[in-house]
């Protein structure tokens, strides 16, 4: 193989790889460039040129890919860096989310794990899919269309695909979301604490005198055992959420009880569910736990934000505060 | 020029340069040059480029509308020459005055 068979073996990889506009032109200026390198190196070299030097002079140009990549429009960006780690979490937790509400039919026998990862456990990676649309069309619409950060208008497409933020815009304060929202709730928390102290009493309070309630007894291996537990721990906690709710200094003392109390509680009704008959009357029992389930699910997932927002906060220290 | 002692140096070093390699390539295309003529007076006057960055580069700033191209044969076989446009004359005689005022500076605190 000679040197002008080298170079011209190279350009050809590298002319496959350009987009078809830039081909012949590229190539030809690269060969032309080539070329002359290569003669250079056979005068710094003291010989005619040969393949053995050309292979050295298109090594040091680099790998065809490369070269092409350098002389290639950019493409376009899906996902901006700044957002990739956010959509590397999503697309976990969605998976994730997915599995974790499928894969129990499987150990229940209700399907078997080929059908299930044919079904449900492959079909989680649309998540995937999904989110690389919804970042994609986010970048093209930041692109396309930038909103002027002095501008108070929003466009719908703010609300979806957190563009540029307005003029007006202040950043979430969500330590008094969740103040108020704790607040808000303590009316429904009081009311759930004395329905699960006395559930008869609660409902012949609501109904008309005479209504049968003895389907809402408890079971009594229950009610003895860990009805008393479960109690303490929700009066406890309403108490905390109370202290904490009305008295702003109070929320960062009480933050770790607090949560604490929260994961014991959670985790006792998870106990409760799936270890335990609640009720007497088997359909009560099941349409309880149905909605015990869907409590404990929105709970988890509000113990795991908080767990998160508690350990990325920025901690001052006393002598700074 | 920093002698790189070790990588993390030669890196930073090259992260240093790569700011002005724009500015470098348009100051000596203020008359015609071709590819390899052009890294031939770079690497002269104390500034090698790569051949793998520097021609894409070329490339690019004829896209951007800074340089003008044209074929010619002129002592040799047919070569693609490179000079300032208009455009890029103006971004040159700007790039220019920032360089200064940027050194200037620096040299402030440096010194």
């Amino acid at each position: 193989m000679d040197a002008q068979v080298v170079i011209d073996s190279y350009i050809n990889n590298i002319a496959a790889r350009l987009p078809r506009k830039l081909r012949n032109d590229v190539g030809l200026e690269l060969r032309t460039l080539l070329i002359e390198q290569l003669t250079a190196a056979a005068d710094d070299v003291g010989r005619p040129p040969d393949d053995k030097l050309a292979i050295e002079v298109v090594r040091s140009f680099g790998r065809p890919e490369e070269v092409a990549a350098r002389y290639s429009p950019r493409g376009f960006q899906v996902i901006e860096p700044e957002h990739a780690p956010a959509f590397v979490k999503l697309s976990v937790a969605c998976v994730a989310i997915q599995w974790a509400l499928t894969l129990p039919a499987v150990f229940a026998s209700r399907t078997t794990i080929g059908e299930w990862w044919l079904g449900w456990g492959l079909g989680a990676f649309a998540w995937v899919g999904l989110l690389v649309v919804w970042f994609g069309l986010a970048t093209w619409i930041r692109q396309r269309s930038p909103v002027d950060p002095q501008s108070l208008s929003r466009p719908w497409t703010h609300f979806i695909f957190w563009l540029p933020l307005a003029a007006d815009w202040r950043p979430f304060d969500y330590d008094a979301f969740e103040r108020r929202v704790e607040l808000g709730a303590l009316p429904l928390g009081v009311v759930l604490t004395i329905f699960f102290i006395a559930p008869t009493w609660f409902l012949e309070l609501l109904t008309p005198a005479g209504t049968d309630t003895s389907w809402a007894l408890y079971d009594e291996h229950f009610r003895q055992s860990l009805l008393p537990a479960l109690i303490v721990l929700m009066v406890v906690r309403l108490a905390l959420c109370a202290a904490a709710g009305i008295k702003v200094q109070l929320r960062a003392r009480l933050e770790g009880i607090r949560f604490a109390l929260w994961v014991c509680f959670v985790g006792l009704l998870y106990w409760t569910v799936f270890g335990w008959v609640i009720f007497g009357n088997p359909v009560v029992d099941a349409l309880f736990k149905a909605w015990l389930l869907i409590f404990l699910l929105v709970n988890t997932i509000q113990i795991v934000v908080s767990f998160r927002r508690a350990r990325t906060r920025v901690r001052v220290p006393k002598i700074l505060a | 020029m920093v002698k790189a002692s070790d990588n993390s140096t030669a890196k930073l070093d090259t992260e240093l340069r790569r700011g002005v390699v724009v500015l470098a390539v348009l100051s000596q295309l203020r008359t015609a040059q071709y590819g390899y003529s052009l890294r031939q007076a770079l690497a002269e006057r104390g500034m090698p480029i790569e051949e793998g960055t520097l021609y894409p580069l070329m490339r690019r700033l004829e896209g951007q509308g800074l340089l003008l191209s044209d074929w010619r044969i002129e002592d040799g076989p047919p070569r693609r020459y490179y000079k300032l446009s208009a455009k890029g004359t103006r971004l040159y005689a700007e790039l220019t005055d920032s360089w200064h005022a940027l050194v200037a500076t620096m040299d402030k605190l440096v010194d």
